[in-house]
Order: C-alpha cells, then sequence, then structure tokens
C-alpha cells in the first residue's frame, strides 16, 4: 500500500456541479482529496483486504445467530426487550440486508484489523462508488495515472442487482432525516439505484411518517408504508416514540432489524469471545467484563461508546496516557474496551480501510484520511488503484 | 391538510365509479389462478412464473386487504372459517382481521412476457363464486387465460387515515447525522 501524489483534475468545480456536492474554492469537493490516492497490488486487494472481509462477514452472520438466541447478548448491546422478538424473527426470517461498511486498519506486512462495522447507517457511499469510479476512469483518460490501474469497485453495479433480486413489486418508501445533507445524499443515491432496478420509489421525512388507527406507518399523502430503505439507526427508531409500533407494523426495513446488533460496538466484544485470537480481531470486551480490568491495566486501549457515530466519544490510551480523545453527545452509554491499534501514519493523515460489502458480499473500497487517528467528521475519502 | 387529501380521494372515487358503470371500458388479457398449483398446470405459463406472480402477491396480501377489528365482521363479509389475523395492532393493542387471500391475479403470459405485476384475490360470502381485488373490483369466476377490466389490473390502493406524525425524528434533531 503506497500513498502516490497526482494531479487533480483541472475541472474539479464543475464535477462537484454534475454531483451535486460542496466545492469550496481553494480547497476543492467537500470530504473528497484526490491530491494523491493509494495503490495496492492485487495480492493485497484479493488476500489482505478482501478475503479477511469476506470470511469476517460469515463470522459476524454467525454472531448473529447465536445473539438472536440469547437474551442476555441482546441485553448487554442495550437493545430493548420489547425488539427482541422482532430482532429474532426477522433473523430466522431470513430478512435481506444491502449495505455495511467494515472499518479497518492496514499496517504493511500486518493482518488488517477489524474496528468497527458500520452495518445499519454506512456513509461516503457515494464518493465510493461514483466518485471515486469516474475519478479512476478520467484520470487514465487524462494520463493522470497508469493506463492499468483498476479499482475494487463493484458497489454500483451490486447494490442495483441486490435491488433486483428482492423482486419488489410495491412501493419502497425511502426516509432519513432530511435536514442533514450527508444523509439525504447517501439517500438519494440508494434511491437511484432502486429506480433502475425497476423499484417505485418515494421518499418521506423520518419526522413527517404517520400512523393510522391500525398502527401502521404512512406517508404524508396517507399512503401505507410497506418497505422502507431508511438512512435512520435502530437505536434511535427503537427508543422514539412511533418505535414501540414498528414491530407490529408490517413495514419491512432495509438494513432489517437484525442489523441493529452488527452495528453496535459491542459486536466486536462478541467476536473476540466466539473467535479468540483471529488474526483480523482485536481483543474486545465490554466494559464491565471482569477481563476488562487487566485489560486497562496493560495500558494500550480505545474505549467506545456502544453506539457512538462519526468518531465521536472515543479515547485512545497508549502506555497509559490518553493519546487522543473527542467528545460528543454519546457519552452516557456503556462502552467497549478494544486492543489499540494505531492506524498507518502516511503523508496526508491516517488512512482508515472501508470495505463495502452488498448483500453480504464485498464489493468495494473507500479510504478516509484523517489528521488524527480517529477518523472523524474531517476526515477525506481518497481513492484508491490496483496495479500491479 | 387532511380535508384537501380526502377531497382528492373522494374525488379519484367517483371518476373511478364513472368509468367501472361504463359499457365499453377496454378488457385486456390476464391469468387468474386460486393457487400455484393450478397455475403450474397452464402450459402457458413457466412454473418459476407461477412461484413468482404468487410471492409478488404474497407480499401484498397484508397490506392491501381489507381490515377489520373484529372476526365476526370480516366473516360477516368473507365467510366463516375465511378470515386470518393481520399482522398488525390497533392503536389500542387489540387484533386485526382480514380475509384470507383466495387466489391471484397475474398478466397474460400472451406474447411471452408477464403484462402487469401480481396481486392477491379475495372471495365474498354474497358472491363466492367470484374472485374480487383487494379494491373490491370483481374480475370474474373464470380461472386460467382470462380477460378482465383493465381498471381492475391497477395496483390495489395502500390508502389509510393518519391519526398522528411526528413519533419520528427526535433522536436525529438530538444527534444530528445518521452518518458512520
Amino acid at each position: 500500500m503506497q500513498r502516490v501524489l497526482v494531479k487533480e483534475r483541472p475541472n474539479l468545480g464543475q464535477i462537484a456541479e454534475e454531483h451535486e456536492l460542496e466545492f469550496v474554492s481553494g480547497e476543492g469537493i467537500t470530504g473528497w482529496d484526490e491530491s494523491a490516492y493509494y495503490s495496492f497490488n492485487l495480492r493485497q486487494i484479493e488476500q489482505d483486504i478482501e478475503a479477511p472481509a469476506q470470511e469476517l462477514e460469515e463470522m459476524c452472520l454467525q454472531v448473529v445467530d447465536r445473539a438472536v438466541k440469547t437474551e442476555s447478548v441482546l441485553d448487554r448491546l442495550g437493545i430493548p426487550e420489547t425488539f427482541w422478538d422482532y430482532l429474532a424473527n426477522s433473523w430466522n426470517d431470513g430478512e435481506k440486508n444491502l449495505l455495511g461498511r467494515m472499518d479497518f486498519s492496514y499496517n504493511q506486512g500486518e493482518p488488517i484489523k477489524l474496528l468497527e462495522y458500520n452495518a445499519d447507517t454506512p456513509t461516503t457511499l457515494y464518493e465510493s462508488a461514483i466518485l471515486q469510479w469516474e475519478w479512476l476512469e478520467q484520470t487514465k483518460e487524462q494520463g493522470l495515472i497508469d493506463q492499468n490501474c483498476d479499482q475494487l469497485n463493484e458497489i454500483h453495479d451490486s447494490i442495483i442487482s441486490a435491488f433486483s433480486k428482492l423482486e419488489i413489486s410495491t412501493l419502497t418508501h425511502f426516509a432519513c432525516n432530511k435536514d442533514i445533507e450527508d444523509d439525504k445524499g447517501t439517500l438519494d443515491y440508494i434511491e437511484e439505484c432502486a429506480q433502475e432496478a425497476g423499484i417505485e420509489t418515494k421518499f418521506v421525512a423520518m419526522s413527517d411518517i404517520g400512523l393510522d388507527d391500525q398502527g401502521l406507518l404512512t406517508d404524508l399523502s396517507d399512503q401505507i408504508i410497506t418497505r422502507l430503505v431508511k438512512m435512520y439507526p435502530w437505536e434511535w427508531i427503537m427508543d422514539e416514540q412511533f418505535g414501540t409500533n414498528v414491530p407490529s407494523c408490517g413495514v419491512t426495513f432495509f438494513e432489517p432489524p437484525w442489523k441493529a446488533i452488527l452495528a453496535n460496538k459491542g459486536l466486536m466484544a462478541l467476536m473476540w469471545g466466539m473467535f479468540e485470537g483471529h488474526p483480523n480481531l482485536l481483543p474486545t470486551f465490554f466494559e464491565d467484563d471482569p477481563e476488562c480490568e487487566k485489560f486497562i491495566d496493560g495500558g494500550n486501549y480505545v474505549r467506545k461508546p456502544l453506539l457512538s457515530r462519526q468518531g465521536a466519544n472515543i479515547k485512545l490510551v497508549q502506555g497509559s496516557k490518553i493519546i487522543s480523545q473527542t467528545d460528543g453527545p454519546y457519552g452516557e452509554q456503556p462502552n467497549v474496551i478494544q486492543g489499540l491499534e494505531r492506524l498507518p501514519k502516511f503523508e496526508g493523515g491516517y488512512p482508515l480501510i472501508g470495505c463495502w460489502l452488498v448483500a453480504s458480499s464485498v464489493q468495494g473500497l473507500c479510504i478516509r484520511e484523517d489528521n488524527t487517528l480517529i477518523t472523524g467528521t474531517s476526515s477525506k475519502v481518497v481513492p484508491h488503484v490496483i496495479l500491479d | 391538510m387532511k380535508s384537501r387529501s380526502s377531497f382528492v380521494l373522494g374525488l379519484m372515487m367517483s371518476v373511478s365509479l364513472v368509468a367501472l358503470t361504463g359499457c365499453d371500458e377496454p378488457k385486456v388479457d390476464a391469468s387468474i389462478y386460486s393457487s400455484v398449483d393450478q397455475c403450474k398446470r397452464d402450459p402457458l405459463v413457466p412454473p418459476d412464473e407461477c412461484e413468482k406472480s404468487f410471492r409478488e402477491a404474497k407480499s401484498q396480501h397484508a397490506a392491501v386487504a381489507p381490515k377489520y377489528a373484529s372476526k365476526s365482521d370480516c366473516q360477516a363479509d368473507f365467510g366463516e372459517n375465511k378470515c386470518e389475523q393481520a399482522p398488525y395492532r390497533s392503536a389500542g393493542g387489540g387484533s386485526i382481521f382480514m380475509p384470507m387471500m383466495m387466489g391471484y391475479m397475474m398478466g397474460s403470459m400472451l406474447g411471452g412476457r408477464r403484462s402487469m405485476a401480481s396481486q392477491p384475490l379475495y372471495r365474498t360470502s354474497k358472491n363466492p363464486g367470484s374472485f374480487r381485488t383487494a379494491d373490491n373490483r370483481n374480475v370474474g369466476a373464470k380461472t386460467g387465460q382470462t380477460r378482465v377490466a383493465s381498471s381492475t389490473t391497477r395496483r390495489p390502493s395502500f390508502k389509510s387515515t393518519t391519526m398522528s406524525r411526528g413519533g419520528f425524528g427526535a433522536s436525529g434533531g438530538r444527534f444530528g447525522s445518521a452518518a458512520t
């Protein structure tokens, strides 16, 4: 894995406009940096990243299979008791999943390490699937990069194909917080993919969703919602006023309810419990686990809330000293303690390897650079190439 | 908002009633089956199309079937032992009932391609010989390849009356982006 400097395309402003992305003169497209790219060889992609990610996905599904049968586990993850049967049923009925992004640290010569799984509301999807791919094609055309460069990027086609396989014949609703650009942009892109698969779609803001006299969810024109693709986390849905109606509202959700188990940082402790010593896992424990104390005494760990977003409320400790810390609104939750794995340092910062899974199959890569060890909202997506 | 939407709905209904009473409503080819097995015995339809159409209809069934607050009310319209519990609860937590799906209608396979989406069909106790769509439109008694009024092939509507809104979105207001 190398970081290679490259000339930016000269018409970035126009590109931003075409994709309806924010462009700041002198800074470029917000959240995107093409002044460099990461170059991998095929062995690194296939053996070091793709194969372990696929194996980890299978392991994750085993964790779900066990977790839905174990009330103490669901309790530990903070899932309200009223949703236990609902989650278990969604798993036992084989409800399909669409999207997830695993985040890895990849240090040269070492197995990649899974840091967490954004299995419910992953973003940077458009940058990964479209912007990155278009960059590859255009920079090749303009002779800025080697003509033999390729990318691990089947994200777009695989989402459309996953939608087609669902054989949806009824209207499918799409919902998120309409005021958050990042969420809406990601959701809009998924909606376009569904439309390309021939599905009739309609947007509704989460706050506009209604409840009818039979406990069914409705949109603004009083149409009953039967399928809902959401960019809104399960833990929020379960916590909110209409949440109690969700198990009996007859809606098929994407992501399905059982994904709440994978999107929880407690997953990392459950994985370690089931597959202790696996080369792609870091030792991880629930903070109230007696094992944890010993581990904290070792002085090298990361503390993260079970449910936090965008790198908030995370603490990195090395040699018993805090080396990096973020605040945020998720501080009142139980935590997991995970073995410290520092992201590698490159000229542009600390790259985090995101691996996209579409319908549980590895389909793409997304590298985000941040100038701290905790990847947060100021991070930028940097494109990648495969070149042998 | 409310009065406007019910006005639109009322208007739509009266328009379609006029259309229904007209003598010259165009007819289209369709296929009606009481079961997947019956469909599979039809040499004109590939077996996997039978399965696919059935699944398509079945997946709509719970959402589009007429709903009742009591089993006896449902049975009065659809017959003894012809009702089942719907996978929903009333606002007060009570059970909801709906007629069982008695068959399904799919597009004709003439021309090698299915011409429309499938939908579930029901039979009422007053007229048990005929099939009806979830919107209560009669599509006749004949199974196999048949012709039906084109208005019946429209997707059944999923309209309802919203009692309250705003029960979602609070966490988004508190935490901001859902992005991970």
